[in-house]
């Protein structure tokens, strides 16, 4: 017995000396690839992913690929180490001609090897989840193929129902056919019922009676009235008005999450409302300034988000390659705010001379997930406002040529139509 | 009693009418009754539209190969880095530093720029940060951050040199081009635009 105990010891102490070694090792790297993230998300995001690759390549299995003296030197200073003909940095150089490796002076040793770490663990927890997913994966298959089939099932379902509906519908009609044979060849035999106060008839009866009320006719008629008149009226008046239009748009684009939570100002993509007539929708480069790098593919399982694939599908964009094809068809946006073509209506007027808030006309733009005509746009609404809003005239050369010509005319001098913009060529010929 | 009754009914009908009137959140996909649409719709057609009369059935073309547009200037240097390099010697802002400029180029730094460079040009955008859309309460991906430029962060440009020693020829070739993950701005912002935020960017430098 001593000695199991003996030799169990003896075989004990250094399992868990080497554990406990383990242990803060393993903590350390834990620290360490924490201190790597935050330093890789600070500079080498922008150009680099840990799978797959980006503007630069991979970095999963770097230290693989190349030994830590070299890597350090590298990431140190690249550009010096292409300088000097290092044959593995031309060879990448060579790989990536339109990037080209950033220097990092700044970084010490430690926080290099703090980045390499955190790759390493984040290349770990992959292979952890890929053993995993493994198991899992299937049963997904499986979960998916079954939503399919219960698709399939509701709608075999709903045409066994209104198969069978037909069917009772056809049988019911057979029954009443019969019976009123029956009832036609024996009407003789059968005796003529007495006539009773069944409840049925009672409950006629009643309406009867109450048909006979002339004061609740009467408000009945005038309840009937009254809704079909302020019903036709509320219709007539909103004939070609659209407020709340909210029309299903190609894309499910979100201004809450653009404009609200990103806080996106509105001019970076509508930077018409500064220099036209026109707010403008922008154009899908605008779009790929931010979703050459956003795929919203954490919310899709690691899939590329339907809705800005609809993007890359109008560009011919290729993201493996990050290269656009010839292939290129406009995304066919509905239009919202139609404002009838007799009316003319200037936004650069609007927001840069008069400094109108887009939310003023638009409403809570930046709440909104779907996007809807929030003003009536009518000529009423227009006129209110103008009522109201008070001339910001300072340091507005048009309204100084005005207001000089009000002093001339208190003067008691002459005001002539060229003093007023008379001989500006588009009063004539526009 | 039949006053009760009837007083029940009006009662009921209006209660009923009140709530199917509240019902919904008063938007709707259909545009309703409209009366001569023909008087509404432009006879000229609006740049967004489609348009039958064009091969492609767009009315927004693009001019010509080898035609430049009225009021168009040509950048007569290409998105190469040895272009890149040369509009870095070669180009100086043509505007006058004044306070009026100073002050537009960074109203305009402040709705194309500032997103992701952040408003001091630390690289510390709103969209390098981490949000959360609270209607799907999903933690929103973050932008890459990109290089701050202030001489106190001494961050490199993955170009050669110092962020804060870039020049304005080469911060102009920039927004025009894009670079890395930067797409180009040129769509956005007019020439004398991207001098104005050119001008700005260099102030910031001095942080």
């Amino acid at each position: 017995m001593r000695n199991i105990s003996l030799v169990f010891g003896r075989v004990v102490r250094p399992i868990s000396v080497a554990l406990v070694l383990l242990l803060a090792v393993s903590s350390l790297q834990a620290q360490d690839a924490k201190e790597g993230e935050t330093i890789f998300k600070a500079n080498c995001s922008s150009c680099h992913k840990v799978f797959g690759k980006f503007l630069g390549p991979e970095l999963a299995g770097v230290s693989e690929r190349h030994d830590e003296a070299w890597l350090l030197k590298w990431i140190h200073n690249a550009p010096a180490m292409i300088a000097s003909g290092d044959p593995a940095a031309l060879e990448l150089d060579a790989q990536f001609p339109s990037a080209a490796m950033t220097a990092f002076p700044q970084l010490q040793e430690g926080q290099i090897k703090s980045i390499l770490a955190y790759i390493k663990s984040e290349e770990e927890k992959k292979a952890a989840g890929d053993a995993a997913g493994g198991a899992t994966g299937g049963n997904g298959g499986a979960a998916a193929a079954a939503s399919g089939d219960a698709n399939n099932f509701m709608i075999i379902g709903l045409v066994a129902v209104i198969v069978l509906a037909f069917a009772v519908i056809l049988v019911l009609n057979r029954v009443i056919r019969t019976l009123e044979r029956v009832i036609a060849t024996n009407k003789e035999l059968i005796p003529e019922p007495e006539a009773t106060e069944t409840p049925g008839k009672d409950y006629l009866g009643k309406l009867k009676k109450l048909a006979k009320n002339k004061k609740l006719v009467f408000f009945a008629v005038l309840m009937v009235a009254v809704f079909l008149g302020s019903a036709g009226w509320k219709t007539l008046w909103n004939v070609g008005v659209h407020e709340g239009y909210k029309p299903v748009q190609p894309i499910k684009f979100s201004h809450q999450l653009h404009a609200g939570v990103n806080q996106i100002e509105c001019q970076y993509c509508h930077g018409g409302a500064f220099k036209s007539k026109n707010a403008s929708i922008p154009s899908a480069n605008v779009c790929m300034n931010c979703h050459k790098a956003i795929t919203a593919s954490d919310k899709y399982d690691g899939e590329l988000s339907p809705e800005i694939a609809k993007i890359y599908r109008a560009l011919d964009y290729d993201p493996e390659t990050m290269e656009y094809g010839p292939n290129q068809r406009p995304i066919e946006w509905v239009r919202i705010h139609n404002l009838p073509d007799f009316a003319y209506f200037n936004h650069s007027q609007h927001v840069v001379v008069a400094g109108v808030e887009c939310q003023t006309c638009h409403g809570p733009i930046e709440t909104m997930a779907e996007v809807y005509q929030y003003s009536p746009l009518t000529m009423s609404w227009c006129i209110d406002c103008h009522k109201k809003t008070e001339v910001n005239h300072e340091g507005n050369a048009y309204y100084d040529q005005l207001i000089a010509a009000h002093e001339k005319l208190k003067k008691g001098e002459k005001v002539t139509a060229a003093m007023l913009g008379g001989l500006e060529c588009g009063k004539c010929h526009y | 009693m039949n006053k009760i009754k009837l007083l029940s009914a009006v009662g009921t009908a209006v209660a009923i009418a009140v709530v199917a009137a509240s019902c919904g959140d008063q938007t709707t996909r259909s545009t309703g009754w409209e009366f001569s649409r023909n008087m509404y719709d432009p006879i000229g057609y609006n740049p967004d539209q489609p348009n039958a009369n064009f091969k492609d059935g767009k009315t927004a073309q693009i001019p010509p190969a080898g035609t430049t547009p009225v009021g168009f200037e040509r950048f007569p240097y290409s998105a190469s880095n040895e272009d890149y390099e040369r509009a870095g010697v070669e180009l100086v802002n043509p505007l006058v530093h004044t306070a009026e400029n100073l002050e537009q180029g960074k109203a305009l730094y402040q709705v194309y720029c500032a997103v992701c460079h952040g408003p001091e040009g630390h690289g510390d955008g709103s969209i390098t940060k981490d949000r959360t859309l609270e209607a799907e309460s999903r933690q929103l991906e973050n932008f890459p951050p990109p290089p701050s430029y202030a001489r106190s962060d001494s961050i490199n440009s993955s170009r050669g040199g110092r962020m804060a020693d870039l020049t304005d020829g080469k911060i102009y070739h920039t927004i025009t081009y894009g670079l890395n993950m930067m797409g180009s701005h040129a769509s956005q912002l007019s020439p004398e635009e991207r001098w104005k935020v050119v001008m700005y960017v260099r102030e910031l430098q001095k942080n």
